[in-house]
């Protein structure tokens, strides 16, 4: 400190009191200007497709309790008075630093609109279908398939011969990978195409005495009404062979093991991703997997099938049907 | 004030009967305002009748049973509805017990100084954090695989210098707090240089180093072991590059001076793990059994 004073000093002398005071006084204000920026408050939007869909409304919470201290707007797309035109007005005025869209159409809106702007989504089903921008980021609202297989080894470990029924229009390319990842964990994938949704009685009645469980994907030709779901919920169940799915209401239906994303996770994961955007750090990955799964188990299907269940997974099932 | 009225609707849910009285209260309401044309004008000495009527009955209500306040620092998972319904089905054909799980330790922590009666469940390090202030006393210890005890590991794809640690995000089952408190006593200072990100389960967290969301996992040394069954592939790509101490499993403890009162629920608890169903029950908190502290775990517990 006294060193400080003696340079001040010094300083004084050689260019004179006035002009070292105005330098210091200068000083001053840069500094905390710089403390001001670093604090600076963010502008965040956030469109979400509707909150009157629960999971939405979860995800836009759970965001905001985790971005403390920014400037939010948020807009329900599914309120009539909140239009194109509104949007486009507010993201105008507010001139906002981040995007968060909730859901595809959010996301489809705000791309139409704004997609110079920084970007950020959830809960968006297939993203992969999406236009993409520049400054577009995100987290699936699927999970990696090699970690629903995971799961499915950790409480079956004895189901090793998984049957999926699938379009080649829509999933030929996640089959591929999914054998791949598969063959890796000593699973081996039985997998039956269906051409069209009137082939499906047929093909699920060659596919399931060959397997141990069969494992439901997101396909529109396989699942292409209630009346598809219930008839191969009904089948499997006659033949006893469990079924793995991807979305909590086939827990109605009578599904094993449900494995979806974990909302919580997903805006976890979609904070650090915006703060980081927000820090101009780099993003290596621009649309991630959720890292965390919810996981439903039907014990009332292991007693009935008689399955053998990994005790030590029963503390990762968020809830347990009897 | 947010945290008043989140420990006040706590504390409303807590009877299991709230949701029908409600609804019969409702009932009575709207009848009452139907039949009076002055109805409008007794609306607020209507409400505030409901809502005295529905605390009094509430209160009584949770002092007829005794409670295992449940909060777990180690997991993110939301499985609170099940562990009730679950333990709570179990416990009725054993006595008058409930399990109250919390995914708050804020509610927690204010709630059982309230109460100050039941048995805690909670980590070794929440009971070391809490003993003095709340005069707990540790009782009973969990057990999974004949073993009281776990280590946690880090484990990564990559072994990281001073500067890669800075980069990399761990992948934790526990709260935020928590993981940097085991990352610290790894790391010493450098532990607070992680990025943190919370996931649900031990597996989670594994498998998201696996598939590349994560850089690296904080797990029980158990929950590691694990993954060699469930896929070999990930776990040989996988390196523990820092690793804990013993930690203790869950501890049950009672508020000092109530372990005459507490001895039934206590023995209880150690009983669960002798059955199939209460070891089951036991699995959905990660535990097969209890047993009564020895003394120089006591010993150990309180330093």
């Amino acid at each position: 400190m006294k060193t400080i004073f003696e340079k001040f000093a010094c300083l004084t002398k050689s260019i004179g009191s006035t002009s070292a005071i105005g330098l210091l006084v200068f000083c001053l204000f840069a500094c905390l200007g710089v403390s001001e920026a670093a604090e600076e408050t963010r502008n965040i939007l956030i469109l979400n497709s509707s909150m009157a869909t629960e999971k939405y409304a979860l995800a836009q919470a759970e965001f905001k309790a985790r971005f403390k201290g920014a400037n939010f707007v948020d807009i329900d797309l599914a309120k009539e008075e909140f239009d194109e035109a509104y949007v486009k007005k507010i993201i105008r005025e507010k001139k906002p630093d981040v995007i968060y869209c909730i859901g595809s159409k959010a996301y489809v809106l705000a791309h139409e609109i704004a997609k110079e702007n920084t970007m950020i989504f959830s809960m968006a089903i297939n993203w992969q279908r999406l236009p993409m921008g520049e400054n577009t980021y995100g987290i699936s609202n699927e999970l990696s398939t090699g970690m629903q297989l995971m799961t499915f080894s950790y409480f079956f470990p004895k189901l090793k011969k998984i049957g999926v029924l699938y379009s080649k229009t829509y999933n030929m390319e996640w089959l591929k990978n999914t054998e791949k990842d598969a063959q890796d964990m000593g699973f081996e994938i039985i997998a039956k195409p269906v051409k069209s949704p009137n082939k499906l009685e047929s093909a699920l009645e060659e596919l399931l005495p060959k397997v141990d469980a069969l494992w439901l994907i997101s396909d529109p030709v396989v699942l292409s009404d209630q009346e598809s779901t219930l008839s191969i919920f009904q089948k499997s169940d006659a033949m006893k062979k469990p079924v793995f799915a991807y979305n909590e209401a086939f827990s109605n239906y009578g599904a094993l093991l449900v494995i979806e994303a974990d909302i919580p996770t997903i805006g976890e994961q979609i904070s650090s991703m915006a703060l980081d955007i927000l820090a101009n750090k780099k993003i290596d990955e621009r649309v991630q997997a959720p890292a965390g799964s919810h996981l439903i188990l039907n014990m009332k299907k292991v007693k009935e099938y008689g399955i053998e269940l990994n005790g030590e997974a029963i503390g990762s099932a968020n809830r347990i049907i009897k | 004030m947010i945290e008043q009225i989140k420990f006040a609707t706590l504390r409303l849910l807590e009877a299991p009967s709230f949701l029908p009285r409600v609804d019969r209260w409702m009932r009575r309401a709207r009848h009452l305002l139907a039949r009076s044309s002055r109805a409008m004008a007794h609306a607020p000495f209507v409400c505030l009748f409901v809502a005295v009527a529905l605390l009094v009955p509430i209160s009584v209500k949770a002092e007829d049973k005794q409670t295992i306040y449940f909060f777990n620092q180690e997991a993110n998972i939301n499985n609170f509805a099940s562990l009730k319904l679950e333990f709570d089905t179990y416990f009725s054909g054993l006595g008058g017990y409930q399990l109250q799980p919390f995914n708050d330790s804020d509610i927690f922590e204010k709630t059982v100084a309230l109460k100050k009666d039941g048995v805690l469940l909670l980590s070794s390090w929440h009971y070391k954090k809490l003993k003095e202030q709340l005069s707990l006393k540790a009782v009973l210890v969990g057990v999974l695989n004949g073993k009281t005890t776990q280590k946690k590991v880090l484990s990564a794809k990559k072994v990281a210098d001073t500067q890669g640690i800075r980069a990399m995000k761990v992948a934790s089952a526990g709260s935020k707090e928590y993981t940097r408190n085991i990352l610290e006593e790894m790391f010493g200072s450098q532990g607070n240089e992680f990025a943190i990100m919370p996931v649900p389960k031990d597996i989670d967290a594994l498998m998201a180093v696996g598939f590349g969301m994560a850089t690296a996992a904080l797990t029980s040394e158990n929950s590691l072991s694990n993954l060699e069954n469930i896929n070999l592939k990930q776990y040989q790509q996988l390196k523990q590059i820092g690793k804990s101490g013993e930690k203790f499993l869950m501890i049950a403890a009672i508020p000092e001076d109530t372990e005459a009162g507490n001895a039934p629920l206590l023995g209880m608890m150690v009983k669960m793990g002798a059955t199939t169903e209460g070891e089951n029950k036991l699995r959905m908190l990660g535990l097969q059994g209890f047993r009564a502290l020895s003394a120089t775990e006591k010993e150990a517990l309180s330093k």
